[in-house]
C-alpha cells in the first residue's frame, strides 16, 4: 500500500520536497513518524514548529474530523499538511 | 446631519449633462448605513422594474460610508451599485485605492449617474466649488486603466474604466489605482453610459461624534493588528495568495474548470512562492491600510505592477491548470488594464478550454498551455472573434454553445475560487447570494475550511445558518464601507496558535458546530459596541452599533436585495449550484456532489422566508423594508 504526502511551505522548504510517496504505512500515526523521521533527531525542534499549527487532512479532510491520528489510510490515499489562512 | 457623513448626494444625468446637489436622507441612511446599503435603496426607487442594465435607464451608484474618509485601517472603499447586466438582477461590487477618500473630501456621499452619454466624455467634481465639468474623452477611450490614469494624474482621485467596459464586456470593473470594482459588470454600465473617468477632489475634513474616543482607540487597533497573525503577518508577508496551499490541501482549489480540487503545482502559484521568488519592494496598500495585502512582480516588457492576489492565482492558474506565476501575473495586470473581473475572466476561459476539450468549440485555448490566453484577455477587452463570445461570461456561452452542466456560476456570476463540495455553508452561501456566486458577500468558508478553527465542513451542521449571519455581517460591512478581511481579525491570536489535531480543537470546534440556534441569539443581540467596526462607527456617528444592530442592518439590506431580485425576475429557482458541484464528486468518500438541497429550506426558514423562497410580509415589516 502507498499514499502520497503534500507538505505545507515551509516543510517543503526544509525537506526539499513538495510531496512524498510512503508506502507500508496503515495510519496517519504513523505517516506523521516517518515525515518527522525524515527531519531527523538534530531538527526535531524545526519539525515541531512547522507542524504544530498545520492541521492533517487525509483526501482533503481534516483528520480530526474523522478518527484523528488514528485515522486509516487506504492504496492512493494523499495525506496533507494543511495551514490555515486567510484569502480574498 | 448624523457625524461620519458629507450629507449630499451628487446626481449627474449624462444625457442632459446637468448635476445638482440633494441632501442625504438622513432616514435612509439610519436604516441602510451608506454604502452598498444606500445604494441598494437608491437603485430600487430610482429604476423602473425590468429596466436594461445597458440602457439610460439604468442607474449607476457610487457609494461611500460613514468610515470612509477616516483613517480607520481598511476603510478606504467604495460601493458601486447598479443593475448587472451580467446576471441581470442586483449588481455591486466594492473597490479600495483612493476615490472613496476623494469623494469624502469632496463632500460627496454618493454619486448617482443617470441617462448616457452619445459620445464618450469624463467627469471631473470639484466638491468645494461644486462643480462638474463634463469633458470630451475622445482621447481617452480605448486607452488601459493604468495609461488613462496616468494621463489624469494624481492631484485628484479617479475611477476609470478600460477597454473591456467602454466594449461592455459583462465582467468587466472599474478601477481606482490598482484596485477593482470587478464583479457583477458594473464597468459595462458605465461604458454604456459612455463614461470613461470620474476625477474628484475636494478639501472636506470628516466630522465625527467622538474624534478623540475614535482617534485613541484606532491607534490600539493598529497595535492589535500588526501583533495579529493574519492581518499583521501572514496578509503582510504573502498576501491572500497565503491560502492557495490551504485550498489545496483541503481539496477546494478550483483546478480545470472545478474538475479538481487540488493541483500537483499549487506550490508554485502560491503566496509563499511569490514572496521566494517574484516579489519587488515595497508591498502595497490602500490608503491608510496597515495590512499591506498588495503584492508588487515584476511583469515582463510592463515593469513593476500589482501582483495576482488569491483568486487570480486560482482561476487564472489551477483552474487553467497553469503553474506558473509569471504568466499569472502577466494576465492579472492585463486584466486589470483592461478593466476586468479576473475570476469571472478565469472561469470563462476554464469554461472555453473545457468546450474545445469536448469538441464543441474552438477558441484556441487548452488546459494546461499558456499559449494564446494573452491574446485572448485583449481580444475578450474588444470584443474580437472568440473574445465577443467569452466577453458575455459562462452563462451565455452555454445558452449558445451549450455545456450548461459544467458552467461554473451561479445566477451568471461566475464561482470564486473555494470549491463548495469541500465547503457546504460556502455552497449555500454562493446559491443565495443575491449578486451570484461570489464569497466575499459572507465568506463562510473561513469558519468550516480556510480558517484556524474551522468546523467539519461536510456535515449539515450549522450549514444553513452560517451563511446568514456572515452574509447579513457583509451586508453591514459594505455599507461602512470597510474592507471584509476587517473580519479576518475576529479570530483572536490565541485561536490561530491551537493545534489542529489536538483533542482541545475537536472540543471547541464539536461544541461550535453544534451551536446553531445559540450563535443566531448571540449575534443579535443589541448591546454594547464590541468589535472594532461596530466601536468606530458609534464613535464617527455617535449612533449606537453593536452586533445586533448590525446584523439587523445587514439583514434588511440583503432582503432589499432580495426583492431587488424578484423584481427583476431573478427568483428563488435561481438559488442553485452548477450542475458540476450538485453531481460530480471531487471527494474520495463522495457518492454526489453539494447536499443543497437538504439545506436550502433550512435556509429560507431561518431568513424568515416561504417555502419558495420569498420574503414573508412579516420578515419585511420587522427589518423595514419598505418595497
Amino acid at each position: 500500500m502507498s499514499v502520497t504526502v503534500e507538505f505545507t511551505y515551509d516543510m517543503t522548504k526544509a525537506l526539499g520536497e513538495t510531496r512524498i510517496s510512503l508506502d507500508g504505512v496503515g495510519t496517519v500515526r504513523e505517516v506523521v513518524a516517518q515525515v518527522r523521521d525524515r527531519f531527523g533527531a538534530e531538527r526535531g525542534e524545526e519539525f515541531e514548529r512547522l507542524t504544530h499549527t498545520a492541521a492533517v487532512a487525509v483526501n482533503g479532510v481534516l483528520v480530526n474530523h474523522r478518527r484523528g491520528m488514528k485515522t486509516p489510510l487506504a492504496d492512493g490515499d494523499k495525506v496533507s499538511f494543511v495551514k490555515s489562512a486567510s484569502g480574498g | 446631519m448624523i457625524k461620519g457623513y458629507a450629507g449630499r448626494i451628487l446626481e449627474v444625468d449624462l444625457t442632459q449633462r446637468t448635476h445638482r446637489f440633494v441632501p442625504l436622507d438622513e432616514d435612509v441612511a439610519r436604516l441602510y448605513i451608506g454604502g452598498k446599503g444606500y445604494g441598494t435603496r437608491l437603485l430600487y426607487d430610482r429604476t423602473e422594474a425590468g429596466v436594461d442594465p445597458l440602457g439610460p435607464g439604468n442607474v449607476l451608484i457610487f457609494a461611500t460610508g460613514p468610515l470612509n474618509g477616516s483613517v480607520a485601517p481598511q476603510s478606504n472603499r467604495f460601493a458601486v451599485v447598479c443593475k448587472s447586466p451580467l446576471t441581470g438582477g442586483i449588481g455591486n461590487a466594492t473597490c479600495g485605492g483612493s476615490f472613496a477618500l476623494g469623494m469624502k473630501k469632496a463632500g460627496i456621499d454618493l454619486l448617482v449617474l443617470t441617462g448616457s452619454s452619445d459620445r464618450p466624455v469624463r467627469l471631473d467634481v470639484d466638491g468645494d466649488a461644486g462643480s462638474v465639468d463634463f469633458i470630451d474623452a475622445g482621447d481617452l477611450w480605448g486607452k488601459g486603466t493604468y495609461e488613462t490614469q496616468q494621463i489624469l494624474g494624481k492631484k485628484k482621485n479617479h475611477a476609470v474604466i478600460g477597454p473591456a467596459g467602454e466594449n461592455m464586456v459583462l465582467y468587466a470593473g472599474i478601477v481606482s489605482n490598482e484596485r477593482i470594482a470587478g464583479r457583477t459588470g458594473v464597468g459595462a454600465v458605465m461604458g454604456s453610459k459612455r463614461l470613461k473617468a470620474i476625477s474628484v477632489t475636494g478639501k472636506r475634513k470628516l466630522e465625527m461624534e467622538d474624534p478623540e474616543a475614535f482617534r485613541k482607540y484606532t491607534k490600539d487597533v493598529r497595535e492589535m493588528f500588526k501583533d495579529h497573525p493574519v492581518l499583521g503577518e501572514s496578509m503582510k508577508r504573502f498576501g491572500t495568495g497565503a491560502i492557495v496551499n490551504t485550498t489545496n490541501g483541503r481539496n477546494i482549489l478550483p483546478t480545470r474548470n472545478f474538475q479538481r480540487g487540488s493541483f500537483d503545482d499549487a506550490i508554485k502559484i502560491s503566496g509563499e512562492y511569490m514572496e521566494d521568488h517574484e516579489l519587488k519592494g515595497v508591498k502595497t496598500s490602500c490608503i491608510h491600510c496597515p495590512v499591506t495585502c498588495g503584492r508588487d512582480v515584476e511583469v515582463e516588457g510592463v515593469g513593476r505592477v500589482k501582483g495576482p492576489e488569491y483568486e487570480t492565482l486560482a482561476l487564472l492558474g489551477s483552474n487553467l491548470e497553469i503553474g506558473n506565476i509569471k504568466k499569472v501575473s502577466e494576465w492579472n495586470y492585463l486584466a486589470d488594464d483592461m478593466g476586468m473581473d479576473t475570476i469571472s475572466l478565469g472561469a470563462t476561459l476554464s469554461f472555453a478550454m473545457e468546450l474545445q476539450e469536448r469538441g464543441m468549440y474552438s477558441a484556441g485555448l487548452e488546459f494546461g498551455d499558456p499559449a494564446g490566453v494573452s491574446e485572448m484577455i485583449r481580444d475578450i477587452a474588444h470584443r474580437k472573434g472568440a473574445g465577443n463570445d467569452l466577453a458575455d461570461g459562462t452563462k451565455r456561452m452555454a445558452e449558445k454553445l451549450g455545456g450548461s452542466e459544467f458552467a461554473m456560476h451561479v445566477k451568471g456570476l461566475e464561482l470564486s475560487a473555494y470549491d463548495p463540495r469541500g465547503s457546504f455553508a460556502q455552497g449555500v452561501e454562493y446559491a443565495t447570494t443575491n449578486r451570484g456566486g461570489c464569497h466575499v458577500q459572507g465568506a463562510s468558508m473561513y469558519m468550516e475550511s480556510t480558517g484556524p478553527i474551522t468546523i467539519n465542513p461536510q456535515s449539515l451542521k450549522l450549514k444553513a445558518e452560517i451563511p446568514i449571519v456572515q452574509q447579513n455581517l457583509a451586508c453591514a460591512i459594505n455599507s461602512m464601507v470597510l474592507c471584509i478581511f476587517t473580519t479576518y481579525g475576529m479570530v483572536p491570536k490565541a485561536g490561530h496558535n491551537l493545534d489542529p489535531n489536538s483533542f482541545l480543537y475537536k472540543v471547541i470546534t464539536t461544541v461550535f458546530e453544534n451551536s446553531g440556534p445559540m450563535m443566531r441569539t448571540m449575534m443579535s443581540i443589541k448591546g454594547r459596541p464590541m468589535m472594532w467596526f461596530e466601536k468606530w462607527l458609534t464613535y464617527i456617528t455617535g449612533e449606537n452599533f453593536s452586533s445586533g444592530h448590525l446584523q439587523e442592518m445587514g439583514g434588511r439590506i440583503f432582503n432589499l436585495e432580495r426583492m431587488y431580485n424578484l423584481r427583476e425576475g431573478v427568483g428563488p429557482e435561481s438559488d442553485t449550484l452548477p450542475h458540476r458541484i450538485l453531481y460530480e464528486p471531487t471527494f474520495k468518500h463522495m457518492k454526489s456532489g453539494h447536499p443543497l438541497d437538504q439545506l436550502l429550506p433550512r435556509y429560507y426558514k431561518n431568513r424568515g422566508w416561504d417555502a419558495g423562497g420569498v420574503p414573508t410580509r412579516r420578515t419585511l415589516d420587522k427589518l423595514q423594508v419598505s418595497v
